[in-house]
């Protein structure tokens, strides 16, 4: 097979890589969901305080399709419900019960699934509150399930700091892989692109049948379904539609379909420099930070995040680990200042530039911490952000565009083919410190609301 | 932490918002930064951030021009009396060039600092770079006060009135200088302005080979003295910092290697330069034009071509901003800095109306190729 090589782009060193060592996490006490997690879903509740709810029940759902529900991913007792501004749903806790019941949802084994009608499936998928799990781009919300997509992708080579090796993923487990990506196929009647690192070694994933297999090698941002969907089928407009879904949800909704239950489970890594064991973990969805660290040792003065280190959410303990992240990094918060810090050799200065003495020996010995490392400047085109971004779109120019908001412009230039993840490492880049993937990202809102 | 820190931060709540010498914030920012890197976290994703910054990207710039700017304190003396030794010489050098620097670093920083003031940004280490680059491209007896004028022009007309920093659409270095070489002609051409010493008279090999008509221009160079080897290594009349291809070589090295100039542009202009050099080698026997005939080598190693082309084209800012662009660009600036020496007779130096036309064209330059980036877009949608 061919494999798309793509030499843009920088694989962040980062000290504290998670060992390939599966634990299971401890039963939690509590669980919480966000609605804030699910882009797209405008939430009505459907619980009260104090309601007992089963895995699987709904919770709420979506104002704008009222079949999709987003389900409770433990049983118990509700116990709070946070309202925020404006009666904002915020956060629902559960009191998980000593013993798990479920709600029963039909059961189907590979075979019958093949045959099973469309609207079938996505019957199953929203009402056990599944379905959120497939996002669509552009704009990366929940997918639509009034649209039909032009594509399915799924990346099984994520690239982003201590992103879970999808290779040693599956080996855990790769039941229900096959029915998933059948079902993602009958319920689109489209493509599903399966996109493996050049690396994979996975006889599951080579054997996958009903998809359309592609091989990409580079360094991050290689594995995102963004780079993905831009080098197979690129975005057009507004109205074309792909959807993507996380490797590990494939295998939820076969499992779903396979045993009739709704799979709460994920392996998720944990790494960085500021946390004693780094190592995958198999966490149930929903639970908070503090407990997936539980018996964890934490350094003080250490940034906890749901997700990697170049897109994900700066958390405190008892907030939840986000609805689509895979990693918790946990890496040391340093406001200290060096003197004359610019005037230095830097050979412990990281930098993906040549401007540093640290390049000669590749980063190594060099060290990265929360520090934005400079002060805000207006954009001086040096090439840095061109440099890691391995798309055919001009980003400097994008950027003014989204500035100006000049939504033409940004349209031609290629907006809808945009994402913030992919833009992390411009920003990250960046010697003006723009924060290049906020402004993607309000383009991108800009553009959906203006349109 | 040390007393320099803790000044630092008993007097900062004066300089923030609410205090006493608020207006002058930008002013407390720019020294508290060169001496601490901001001790600032980030506050979204991502959470880490590489060590590059603005400083760090103008400084090296610096460090790049260092080799023609010691080149050029050298040559100054070395022009007045060559056999004097190297200590004379840095030391002539020195007292004619260190005035200039520091007039065009204190002036253009008062300009600097009363627009950050008043427009309320920060001040831009850009500046660091285009103070230097300034005294760098003037002859090395130049009146002060024409310095002052020509940065503060520089500063205000060629940056601060189309945005500022990163908006500006010509080089301001270079707008500083076609300010005084048209408000002031007396001191910016002619035999007698590239010398300290008054009586002393040197034509640039340029001027010389411009000056005689129907004659070969290797002959009319050696003639006059000029070897290839003076020329390259700088030991010849011209601006301070922009004599010696050997020191814009160096500086080209740097710049390349860290990135902070785009090679495209570089290989650009020496690409346009040579080709259209040998177009007029062709054309030479037909017509009394002497400058017709001078080799692509010694257009290069001639004048400030190396040193406007390593140090002035490159700027990010004032230069195409797509690889593409950035190519054209290049090639425009050789071509034109050739016709500008060859064809018009007034100017026998062309490197600085070749770039200043190059920054003109860029942008449009660059709206070419977006449109092509757009178009090549198109068809992707189209095939999948």
């Amino acid at each position: 097979m061919d494999v798309l090589r793509l030499k843009k782009g920088h694989d962040i060193a980062l000290a504290g890589q998670p060992e390939k060592r599966l634990v299971s996490a401890g039963q939690p006490a509590l669980l919480k969901i966000r609605p804030t997690s699910f882009r797209g879903i405008r939430p009505k509740l459907m619980v009260q305080l104090g309601d007992h709810v089963k895995t699987g029940s709904p919770l709420f759902y979506s104002k704008a399709s009222p079949d999709m529900f987003v389900t409770a991913p433990g049983s118990g007792r509700i116990v709070r419900i946070v309202l925020g501004e404006r009666r904002v749903i915020n956060e629902i806790v559960i009191d998980l019960d000593k013993t798990e019941s479920f709600e029963e949802f039909e059961t189907f084994n590979e075979q019958s699934v093949a045959a099973l009608a469309p609207e079938r499936i996505k019957e199953q998928l929203l009402r056990s509150g599944l379905w959120p799990v497939i996002r669509q781009r552009p704009f990366s919300s929940v997918a639509d399930p009034e649209k039909k997509p032009k594509a399915v992708f799924i990346s099984a080579m994520p690239t982003a700091p201590f992103s879970p090796d999808m290779d040693y993923v599956l080996d855990q487990d790769a039941s229900g892989f096959q029915t998933g990506l059948s079902i993602l196929k009958r319920v689109t009647g489209a493509a599903v692109h399966l996109v493996a690192g050049k690396k994979s070694s996975s006889a599951v994933l080579a054997g996958a049948k009903d998809v359309v297999h592609h091989r990409f090698s580079g360094p991050h941002p290689a594995g995102n379904v963004g780079i993905h969907i831009h080098h197979i089928a690129p975005i057009r407009n507004r109205d074309d539609i792909v959807w993507y879904v996380s490797l590990q949800d494939v295998l939820r909704i076969g499992r779903l379909f396979l045993k009739g239950k709704l799979p709460v489970e994920k392996i998720v890594t944990v790494g960085g420099e500021s946390v004693e064991k780094r190592h995958y973990i198999k966490i149930r969805q929903g639970m908070m930070l503090k407990d997936v660290l539980w018996g964890n040792h934490v350094e003080q003065n250490a940034r906890l995040i749901s997700g990697d280190v170049l897109t994900g959410l700066k958390s405190s303990p008892e907030d939840p680990l986000g609805f689509y992240h895979e990693t918790v990094s946990v890496i040391p918060e340093n406001s200290g200042r060096d003197f004359i810090g610019w005037l230095r050799p830097g050979l412990h200065k990281y930098s993906v530039t040549n401007l540093f003495l640290s390049r000669l020996v590749n980063n190594r010995g060099a060290h990265l911490d929360t520090r934005l490392n400079g002060s805000p400047r207006v954009i001086i085109p040096f090439g840095n952000i061109e440099s890691v971004l391995p798309m055919n779109i001009l980003p400097t120019f994008l950027i003014k565009m989204i500035l100006a908001r000049d939504i033409d412009e940004m349209e031609k230039l290629g907006i809808y083919e945009c994402d913030p993840e992919d833009f992390a490492l411009c920003a990250f880049a960046d010697a003006s410190k723009m924060e290049i993937a906020e402004i993607i990202r309000e383009g991108l809102e800009y553009v959906e609301k203006n349109g | 932490m040390s007393s320099l820190r803790k000044l630092f931060d008993r007097i900062e709540p004066r300089f923030s918002e609410g205090g006493k010498w608020e207006r002058w914030a930008p002013l407390y920012e720019m020294v508290d930064t060169i001496f601490y890197v901001p001790g600032t976290v980030t506050s979204v994703a991502p959470h880490v951030r590489d060590a590059v910054d603005m400083k760090r990207s103008m400084f090296t710039v610096i460090i790049a021009l260092l080799p023609a700017l010691i080149f050029g304190i050298y040559n100054t003396g070395y022009q007045v009396s060559p056999d004097a030794g190297f200590v004379q010489n840095m030391l002539t050098g020195g007292v004619a060039i260190v005035p200039l620097i520091l007039v065009s670093y204190i002036v253009g920083g008062l300009w600097e600092l009363l627009f950050a003031v008043v427009r309320r940004h920060e001040i831009n280490e850009g500046f660091l770079v285009t103070g230097l680059l300034l005294p760098m491209t003037l002859p090395p007896d130049m009146p002060l006060w024409m310095v002052a004028m020509g940065i503060s022009f520089g500063v205000v007309i060629g940056k601060e009135v189309t945005g500022g920093t990163g908006y500006n659409v010509f080089n301001p270095a270079l707008v500083a200088r076609a300010f005084i070489f048209f408000a002031y002609p007396g001191e910016m051409t002619g035999d007698h302005i590239w010398s300290l010493a008054d009586e002393l008279t040197a034509a640039t090999p340029l001027a010389v080979v411009a000056s005689a008509e129907g004659a070969d221009a290797a002959t009319l160079v050696s003639g006059a003295g000029y070897t290839a080897r003076d020329m390259f290594l700088g030991l010849i009349p011209g601006s301070v910092g922009c004599t010696s291809t050997l020191a814009a070589l160096l500086g080209a090295f740097v710049l390349i290697v860290s990135r902070i100039a785009n090679w495209r542009i570089i290989a650009g202009g020496l690409a346009g330069l040579v080709a259209s050099a040998l177009l007029a080698n062709l054309l030479a026997p037909a017509s009394q034009n002497s400058m017709l005939s001078l080799s692509p080598f010694y257009h290069v190693i001639m004048g400030g071509f190396a040193f406007g082309l390593v140090f002035m084209a490159t700027d990010p800012v004032s230069a195409a901003q797509t690889d593409t662009g950035r190519w054209i660009y290049g090639i425009l600036i050789g071509v034109l800095c050739v016709m500008i020496r060859v064809l018009n007779q007034a100017f026998v130096e062309g490197i600085m109306l070749a770039i200043l036309l190059g920054n003109a064209f860029a942008p449009m330059i660059d709206y070419f190729v977006l449109r092509r980036n757009i178009a090549k877009r198109q068809r992707a949608y189209a095939k999948q």
